[in-house]
């Protein structure tokens, strides 16, 4: 590999990677505004401007790539007093008012400044303002604390694949925004708010709901659909507050779409049921667990069972599942179930040119792969339903059995069901999924399943061991 | 005073010269590109070469050179670009030679697109200039009328075809990929480079951009060959002649065709204007359009052109040359400089954006009779931090000016800030 010289140090470099990316893989870091992985390369926030030698103009980063033998300078008097400008040109305009402002705490402007700008401002001009906007329900944009970086233009353009933001006006007034005013469209509009490097467009759902540095991150994997994407939950006290996407090149790169970024609330809603239930006439009776398992176990005693599980379970749910029923309800008629109109994989495909899918769970592949079916008509002598599911699989027209439901349901459920007993959703477990392509994705615990709900082994374990009333 | 019948141009320029038969009987019209479809694009771009001639937009580039950059084979169209922009303040040359002698233009693209292999050129021309663009495009049919443009131009089986396309006012249209951007139909902002316009430039194919002036000089070197025309220049490097264009303060402002590197700047505004208005002193001269750093009185012994002026830290840019007398307020005229930059950013790189904005800003203040002692200071740092850091060429030319200003009147804006107002009012 050829090699560069950064700060000294001899560094070998993958030709075609910019000085940024060259510079990251052996600990260097270069401030950037402008620049994202992920999109073009259009060097106008000028911070990462790099002093070359044989070169008299300072060089930004992001857009020059080394060549064998260069000589970079990152931290040069040249380079360091250009950073201290930039800061300074972006700050003239920029409300310091960081203490009120949402983005505080992980904001690219207030780390860059803190590292590279100077304590004080010599500008006495007056500020230039804006009008807020709000882009539809999903961002909201406030001008002022744009530094006009243009990811936002870019993004829309390159990976949503609608130019909904553009740049109106010119010079000093540029104003960023949605063409005409309009809401925004593109159902990967929360991106927005992940790459802006300020205050800028925040998100409707989040925006001072939690200050960020309260909140704590857990790597795992959406559960939205088929493709994975890798994620970040952010929660405190155990309650997601805001769902981020995490990169991985090889599946989702560096976005989520709205579905995913959002789905995560049915876990702390209020009408999620996180007791165990017997349902009498839509009344729904808390009880305790031993009760909930009698009555689920009286109903299942000695009937053919028609058993439904979710593809929105994990494997190792899967394989203990697999496991149990032949043990423990020999008469049970197993099938998988999930999405509306997409029962099994063939009939899993791209739901757009992004990253969505048709499956709208996550395990679809994987239940498919533990041998499971999917589950199109009850078998005829059916006489009882007994449903297992995440927080995502739609659950099918039962046609009047009486069911029995573990896992995550919400009080709408309930009619459908005469017992429900609670489980845990995506964030509350630790497991395996499998994505369309055949990848195996870890899923994480963020949070204690909420109230008296129960990891599905638990479940089972006490289903097994409760003196049996009638088993079969 | 020149000999008017030696010029290129100059002598040509009025209404009678503008139609093709004019052209063709007194300017032997369209005979150089005759010869040049006849001759090899090496033989071509060679004496293009030879001949010195350089960019006459501002950035005094070798033509030759550059047309030499263009890749022999390409997956993509090439494409033949006049930048007609003409906005750097103080600069008026391009706009005789579009309304007075069209068909040298056309001429000299019809050679060029030969020259580096495009079939399709466009003449990008300043919004403003409405009559010359109806002028342009009249010329033009006419020429494709009789065969000049189209599909094999003069028997030669070369197909060039040429579109007038206007601007919309803008003044960053005039850096070249500012011009390509909004000759796409996309925003006029300039593209980081590289790549450059020679490998991908409009539309993604590549591109040559020159400026008017250039391509009009190019029938004369293919007809009269690169030496010829190398020696019309008095420099080493700098071949033909040049149009500058002289206004402010002088007692005969206008259009003076002259050998390049032939004269100084004295000599210009003195012999060839007739000197300054109502005989006052002299206070400063702006040489090369409004972004090129100004000069006094004592520095005008220097000949205008690219190196020497270079040498003494101007620039003879657009050879737009404004002339500025004693009693003027060098403070509200940079103020007015700056305020144009400022106005025409195109606001996508940092230091330009906010920069120029705050340069317009203190001295607003300062002409106000807001100064403060400080602000001296300030806008030197200001000019140093947005200078040779920007994306293009528009932050070094707001910047330019008011370094020199400051430098070199300071006394001037001292006398302001300590006076609270202008000492001259």
């Amino acid at each position: 590999m050829p090699k560069c010289i950064i700060d000294g140090r001899e560094v070998e470099f993958t030709p075609g990677k910019n000085i940024i990316e060259v510079a990251k893989e052996v600990g260097i870091s270069i401030p950037f505004f402008c620049y994202h992985p992920g999109l073009s390369v259009v060097a106008q926030c000028r911070m990462c401007a790099v002093e070359i030698e044989k070169m008299p103009k300072l060089q930004t980063a992001c857009s020059t790539v080394p060549t064998e033998g260069m000589v970079i300078k990152t931290k040069s008097d040249r380079v360091l007093q250009a950073q201290k400008a930039t800061m300074e040109f972006l700050l003239i305009n920029h409300p310091l008012d960081c203490p009120i402002c949402d983005k505080a705490g992980e904001c690219d402007l207030q780390d860059n400044s803190f590292g590279f700008g100077d304590a004080y401002s010599r500008y006495t001009e007056e500020r230039r303002t804006y009008m807020d906007l709000d882009m539809g329900p999903v961002i909201k944009k406030n001008m002022n604390r744009c530094i006009h970086c243009t990811r936002c233009i870019r993004f829309g353009d390159e990976i949503a694949g609608i130019r909904e933001m553009v740049a109106v006006q010119r010079g000093n007034n540029t104003e960023i925004t949605t063409s005409d005013g309009r809401a925004l469209e593109t159902d990967y509009a929360g991106n927005y708010a992940d790459i802006c490097p300020t205050g800028s467009l925040t998100l409707h759902d989040f925006r001072f709901k939690k200050r960020v540095w309260f909140l704590t991150k857990t790597a795992t994997v959406c559960e939205g659909c088929s493709r994975g994407c890798n994620i970040d939950l952010h929660h405190d006290a155990g309650v997601i507050q805001r769902c981020t996407p995490r990169e991985n090149l090889a599946i989702n790169k560096y976005w989520i779409c709205d579905e995913g970024r959002f789905n995560f609330h049915y876990v702390n809603d209020e009408s999620r049921i996180t007791d165990p239930v017997l349902v009498e006439a839509g009344h729904l009776n808390s009880v305790e667990w031993a009760s909930g398992l009698d009555q689920a176990r009286k109903l299942m005693a000695g009937k053919k069972a028609l058993v439904l599980l979710g593809s929105d379970l994990t494997q190792e749910e899967g394989k203990l599942l697999k496991e149990f029923f032949p043990k423990h309800l020999p008469n049970a008629q197993v099938f998988h179930f999930g999405t509306p109109g997409v029962s099994d994989s063939k009939s899993d495909a791209d739901a757009d040119k992004i990253l969505k899918r048709k499956s709208k769970t996550a395990n679809l592949h994987g239940m498919e792969s533990l041998g499971f079916k999917p589950f199109e008509k009850a078998p005829a002598g059916c006489e009882v339903a007994l449903v297992i599911r995440g927080g995502r699989a739609v659950v099918p027209a039962l046609n009047g059995l009486r069911a029995i439901g573990i896992g995550v349901f919400q009080k709408e459920h309930a009619k459908d069901f005469s017992v429900i007993l609670p489980g845990a959703s995506f964030a509350e477990k630790d497991g395996t999924v499998v994505n369309f392509a055949g990848h195996e994705q870890k899923v994480a615990r963020a949070i204690t399943p909420p109230g008296q709900s129960k990891l599905l082994p638990e479940v089972l374990m006490m289903w097994i061991n409760q003196k049996a009333v009638g088993a079969a | 005073m020149q000999n008017q019948n030696e010029t290129l141009f100059i002598q040509h320029f009025n209404e009678k010269a503008r139609p093709l038969d004019y052209y063709l009987k007194q300017m032997s019209g369209y005979s150089a590109a005759k010869k040049a479809l006849g001759m090899s694009v090496d033989d071509i771009i060679s004496e293009v070469k030879k001949s010195n001639l350089r960019g006459r937009g501002g950035a005094g580039f070798p033509t030759g050179v550059k047309w030499g950059f263009i890749p022999k084979q390409s997956a993509k169209p090439k494409y033949l670009v006049c930048n007609a922009d003409e906005s750097e303040p103080g600069t008026f040359k391009d706009r005789d030679i579009m309304r007075y002698t069209p068909h040298l233009l056309i001429e000299g693209m019809v050679i060029g697109a030969y020259a580096i292999g495009a079939h399709v050129g466009y003449i990008y021309i300043r919004g403003e200039y409405t009559r010359e663009a109806k002028l342009l495009q009249q010329a033009i049919d006419e020429a494709y009328e009789n065969g000049y443009l189209g599909k094999n131009i003069l028997g030669s089986g070369f197909n060039f075809d040429l579109t007038v396309h206007r601007g919309a006012g803008a003044y960053i249209c005039g850096e070249e990929t500012g011009l390509l951007n909004s000759l796409e139909g996309k925003r006029g902002e300039p593209r980081v480079k590289p790549p450059f316009p020679a490998q991908a430039g409009a539309f993604g194919g590549p591109t040559i951009v020159n400026n008017v002036e250039t391509l009009a000089a190019i029938p004369f070197i293919v007809n009269k060959g690169g030496d010829w025309f190398a020696k019309l220049g008095k420099l080493e490097k700098s071949g033909g002649t040049r149009l500058f264009g002289v206004s402010g303060h002088v007692k005969k402002p206008g259009l003076y065709e002259l050998p390049a590197g032939g004269v100084t700047l004295r000599q210009l505004i003195y012999d060839h204007c007739h000197g300054i208005l109502d005989d006052r002193k002299l206070k400063a001269v702006i040489p090369g359009g409004s972004s090129a750093p100004v000069l006094t009185a004592d520095e005008i012994d220097v000949v205008v052109d690219i190196e020497p002026m270079m040498k003494i830290g101007t620039m003879l840019g657009s050879a737009g040359v404004m002339v500025v007398h004693e009693g003027t307020c060098v403070v509200r005229l940079l103020k007015r400089i700056t305020k144009f930059y400022a106005h025409e950013s195109c606001g996508q790189c940092t230091p330009c954006r906010e920069g120029c904005r705050w340069m317009e800003d203190i001295l607003h203040r300062i002409e106000d009779g807001h100064g403060r002692e400080q602000d001296l200071n300030l806008l030197l740092e200001v000019a140093d931090n947005i200078n040779g850091k920007t994306l293009c060429a528009l932050g070094d030319a707001a910047a330019g000016p008011v370094t020199s200003f400051v430098k070199k009147f300071r006394a001037d804006f001292e006398a302001h800030i300590r006076g609270g107002k202008c000492p001259n009012a």
